[in-house]
């Protein structure tokens, strides 16, 4: 309070509330970038070595990939639909079914695959995955797997990060499928477009594997980062029980505002 | 041999320990006493590079130890267990898989083999029927027994115990009080008990240190603790409300 009020006292009038909260922002999220910096390179030094709990990755990836498979069934079957919801009119002025195929491909594959599925997961995974790593730190579980000399980044971040990107690109891969399994048949009772014409238009030359490859792509490079993220917010509570709300909080607005802003960079560079 | 020399360590601007010296001798069962909040907890945390002293250092056999990093502390850490105040056993493991994952770690035993292992030390502890339950199922004594079980896995040279007998029942507090005397008199291990436990202190103490204020107020054996006319030492050990001691 006290360097609030030395701070708006000593800048000129002119809203210096705006200044002060822009440059802690800007000071927080160089923070944050450094700490998930310096935790990839923690978690790689021990990926190369192998140094990671086996145990803790199965753990990990039955509670994060097993459990999330309801959820993602659910959301892309409906996302194939609406997609070809939205593209009924233009489809039925310019009798265009030969293209739905095509049209609802392009556009999941490359881009609503990934993107929804991270979404999904960032509320689901990676919310609870800092929840579960901030209690560890409150309740000093963290302490004391160092004080038992187990290295706590092999032991918990590792294992949490391989899992997350696993489960991130399975899910995207299993989601492509279902929701053009869903546009195809929501496709045949809206538009009466024969699946088989939904899947001539599919495959007939204007969509490639590597449109397929780009989703995976960002799939990987969202999982990464959104693992990292949830890692790094959790490990680093502060204040007991309030403190974990706020770093759950910090994961899911963190993983949300970079699965946008990365989508676009690797769009725009694939 | 432990030697704390000129430890000093702040939190902001809060001054906890404000230079605090001593010996610990090998074999012994040592005993921390000092009003909640004076340090204890933060002084031993030291010793194992979970805390970082400013100013001072810290030996452990020979060795000054308070400026390891987190790579040279394992073997440090593996010889210097340490039971935590709050238990902190794993949430997502049962009582016997807490205990069983240093051995595996540690002493590369297959799972049925840390398995056996963790069983029995479950048993030294009177714990053993709850090997197969959740540490969230359990009460704080119950909790800090399987602790203790669990810090005693790696077979330590030197023990340090947070409050090891607070929150536990008259019973198995006289048994975990056994259980420390019993490891310095026969296999030699060095106890740091940090305690409120009157009966413990004067019962399996060798010698005592009183932290007050930051620093250390007196020094000593059980007799000398009790025969001392400083009126503080006099106020904390007779447990009475008035008199001198400021908290
Ligand atoms: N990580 C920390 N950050 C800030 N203050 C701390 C931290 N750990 C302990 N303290 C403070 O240091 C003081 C001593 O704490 P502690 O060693 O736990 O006391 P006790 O003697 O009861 O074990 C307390 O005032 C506590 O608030
Ligand atoms: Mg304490």
């Amino acid at each position: 309070m006290a360097a609030l009020a030395a701070a708006s006292s000593a800048s000129p009038p002119a809203s210096p509330g705006f200044v002060h909260g822009l440059g802690g922002g800007l000071l927080e999220t160089a923070q944050t970038a450094g700490g998930m910096t310096l935790l990839l390179v923690r978690v790689v030094s021990r990926l190369v070595r192998l140094q990671f709990d086996r145990q803790e990755l199965m753990r990990n990836l039955y509670k994060m990939g097993v459990k999330s498979i309801p959820i993602v069934i659910v959301t892309s079957l409906f996302t194939g639909g609406i997609m070809v919801i939205q593209a009924a009119p233009i489809v039925k002025r310019y009798a265009a079914q030969g293209l739905l195929g095509w049209a609802a491909g392009f556009g999941t594959l490359r881009e609503i695959g990934p993107l929804l599925t991270a979404l999904m997961l960032s509320g689901r995974v990676g919310a609870n995955n800092t929840a579960e790593l901030g209690t560890m730190v409150v309740t000093e579980q963290i302490d004391a797997l160092r004080a038992l000399a187990i290295d706590p980044i092999s032991f918990l971040v590792t294992p949490r990060v391989i899992a997350f990107v696993t489960t991130l690109f399975l899910a995207t891969l299993y989601a492509d499928a279902l929701a053009l399994f869903g546009a195809a048949y929501a496709g045949y009772g809206l538009l009466d477009v024969e699946p088989r014409v939904f899947y001539n238009g599919l495959t007939s030359g204007l969509l490639t594997l590597s449109d397929v490859g780009v989703g995976l792509v960002k799939s990987v490079v969202f999982g990464v980062v959104m693992s990292l993220a949830s890692c790094h917010f959790g490990l680093t509570v502060q204040g007991g029980a309030p403190g974990v709300g706020r770093a759950v909080n910090a994961t899911v607005v963190a993983s949300a505002a970079s699965i946008f802003i990365l989508d676009y960079f690797v769009s725009f560079s694939l | 041999m432990i030697s704390f020399r000129n430890v000093k360590k702040s939190f902001g601007p809060k001054a906890v320990l404000k230079g605090v010296s001593f010996d610990v001798n090998d074999g012994e069962v040592f005993f921390i006493i000092g009003a909640s909040g004076v340090g204890k907890s933060v002084l031993i945390k030291h010793l194992i590079g979970l805390l970082y002293p400013d100013d001072g250092e810290i030996f452990l056999d020979g060795e000054e130890v308070s400026r390891f990093d987190e790579e040279r502390m394992y073997p440090v850490r593996k010889k210097c267990a340490m039971v935590f105040q709050h238990s902190t056993l794993f949430d997502s493991m049962s009582c016997v898989e807490n205990v069983m994952l240093p051995l595996k770690k540690h002493k590369g035993m297959t799972d049925k083999e840390a398995r056996d292992d963790a069983l029995k030390r479950l048993k030294q502890v009177h714990m053993r029927e709850f090997a197969d339950r959740f540490p969230s199922e359990l009460g704080d004594g119950m909790r800090k027994r399987v602790a203790i079980a669990r810090a005693l896995t790696l077979d330590p040279t030197y023990v340090l115990f947070d409050e090891p007998t607070t929150s536990l029942d008259p019973v198995s507090a006289r048994r975990v009080d056994h259980l420390i005397r019993e490891l310095s008199d026969t296999v030699g291990v060095t106890s740091i008990v940090v305690s409120h436990d009157l009966v413990s202190i004067f019962s399996i103490a060798d010698r005592i240190v009183m932290l007050y204020q930051g620093q250390v107020k007196m020094l000593g054996t059980r007799d000398e603790f009790r025969s001392t006319p400083d009126p503080i030492i006099q106020q904390f050990i007779n447990g009475r409300a008035e008199g001198p001691m400021e908290t």
